[in-house]
């Protein structure tokens, strides 16, 4: 009897992505023909010792990652100092998207930075006035990916038309940005991730397709291509610089890989999540990475001892993962989640050490500044908004040489305070009184 | 259409790649994770007093903060 299998392309998203079923063909099979039996049994032969082999080397490979497990990250972490509670405050909301948000990138000066939406706009905004300085319409609808590019003269992005598109930016604001736009990178689905390398040259894309891409931007050439997924790609994010030519990706296949940039080759892999992986970022030496999934964990890999090393989790948090991203020393993790809330991890003991509320919908992308001053987050209530932390201090004595009033922090590692009486509110006994920097 | 033969060095091509892709991984040297983790730790601890984020920055450095810089409780 004879049937077709198709290949089918799902078009509900998840609810904001395309979804394609794995990449496994079923071919007209026709009846055995006697001449062919032979072959066909020595064909199976060889299939069975191939998968024999593979099924050996894996448990090879999870043997000696547990020779090396004699410790977990929160017992070699018991012995430093736990953080305070942080309070973080929203310092900025930018309105402007007519949708979601679905991604955002800083540029390297600290202040501008990029989103994309569901509608169709990209939008260059100055973080500290707010304003707007560009806005671009793409001909497609749901920009799943932007970035600035690291002189911070241009913009790319792409998403459901399948490309990743370059776009200069103009000094002049009159200017139609479209117009210069250049198509850089072709996948056969939609564009979930790019990201430049360290200069304007070269863009590496993930994609639906279950691919990553290395491109010449230039000249629109496919420099590298990474096969090795086996479901769509969502993200990736570039080794530090200092680290070498690698990069991370994670996929609806649970997977995370990492890459080396030049051959092609995936190096290492990790399958511990329990569903797709949304979000990727390097730890800043580049010897390690955090992962954000929709198993609502997030979880961190060290590369140098090939495994996980810690999970962030809890009991309560059962939203999905959308964006993860650290403090500049590592020691934070922040986490945008699909429940509307921001979560802060102190990498090392594991717990959570703040939450912020907000959002009026899902947090769809987040970046920690280039200067670590301040992140970043963008939701699917159309807004960004840019926080960073507040502290408590207890108002001690009043410095009569200085005229400064000075403040004790009531967490013991943060940076005591001394303002003069213009910058206060006036009370009549501060000692009395518990101030929150604003 | 593709005959049953075709059908099946497909799958051993996919096979092989996966068996390559495997020695690759199980031949990359590992360290201890106590090392990996120490190694963390001491990144964290040699950066902490530069992390504005972690540690807090006076108002004035921050451009993001209100210029009024306390508010009692």
């Amino acid at each position: 009897m004879f049937y077709l299998d198709f290949l089918i392309v799902i078009l509900c998203f998840k609810p904001f992505r395309c979804r394609s079923l794995p990449a496994q063909r079923k071919y007209m099979r026709s009846p055995l023909i006697p001449e062919m039996a032979t072959q066909e049994v020595q064909l199976n032969e060889t299939l069975a010792h191939l998968k024999t082999e593979s099924e050996t080397l894996k448990s090879k490979l999870e043997e000696e990652r547990a020779k090396l497990h004699d410790v977990e990250l929160h017992q070699v972490a018991e012995k430093v100092e736990g953080l305070g509670q942080f309070v973080m405050k929203t310092r900025r909301t930018l309105k402007g998207h007519g949708n979601k948000v679905l991604c955002m990138d800083w540029c390297k000066d600290k202040r501008r930075i990029v989103s994309s939406s569901q509608d169709g706009k990209v939008i260059v905004w100055d973080a500290f006035t707010t304003n707007k300085e560009h806005a671009v319409t793409m001909p497609c609808t749901w920009v799943m990916a932007c970035a600035y590019a690291p002189s911070g003269c241009a913009v790319a992005c792409g998403g459901l038309d399948n490309k990743c598109s370059v776009y200069p930016l103009s000094l002049d604001k009159n200017e139609n940005l479209a117009a210069k736009k250049k198509s850089v990178a072709m996948h056969t689905n939609y564009l979930s991730a790019c990201s430049f390398t360290n200069s304007d040259m070269q863009i590496l894309t993930s994609s639906g397709d279950g691919t990553c891409a290395l491109w010449d931007v230039e000249s629109g050439q496919l420099l590298q291509s990474f096969h090795g997924h086996a479901a769509d790609v969502l993200c990736l994010d570039l080794a530090p610089s200092e680290t070498g030519n690698t990069f991370v990706s994670g996929g609806c296949d649970k997977k995370a890989n990492v890459w080396d940039m030049r051959s092609g080759q995936c190096i290492q892999s990790f399958e511990t999540h329990e569903s797709d992986i949304n979000s990727v970022r390097y730890y800043p030496s580049g010897d390690a990475f955090a992962s954000g999934s929709d198993d609502a964990t997030c979880r961190l890999y060290d590369l140098r001892a090939d495994r996980e090393v810690a999970i962030y989790s809890k009991e309560s948090i059962i939203f999905g993962v959308s964006s993860v991203d650290f403090s500049l020393s590592g020691r934070l993790l922040f986490g945008g989640y699909n429940d509307y809330t921001i979560n802060v991890w102190d990498v090392l003991k594991g717990t959570r050490v703040s939450i912020l509320f907000g959002h009026e919908n899902r947090v769809s992308t987040l970046r920690v500044s280039p200067d670590g001053t301040a992140f970043s987050t963008g939701s699917w209530d159309h807004t960004l908004r840019v926080c960073d932390d507040c502290y408590f201090f207890i108002g001690i004595k009043y410095n009569q040489n200085l005229c400064t009033f000075n403040f004790t922090p009531c967490a013991p590692d943060k940076p005591p305070l001394s303002l003069t009486a213009t910058h206060l509110p006036k009370y009549s006994n501060l000692k009395k009184h518990i101030y929150r920097s604003t | 259409m593709m005959s049953s033969k075709a059908h099946s060095s497909n799958n051993i091509a996919n096979a092989r790649r996966t068996v390559q892709q495997l020695r690759i991984e199980a031949s990359i040297e590992r360290i201890k994770v106590s090392k990996a983790c120490a190694d963390l730790m001491s990144y964290c601890s040699e950066h902490a007093r530069s992390d504005p984020l972690l540690m807090g920055i006076p108002a004035s450095d921050n451009p993001f903060k209100d210029k009024k810089p306390c508010t009692i409780l």
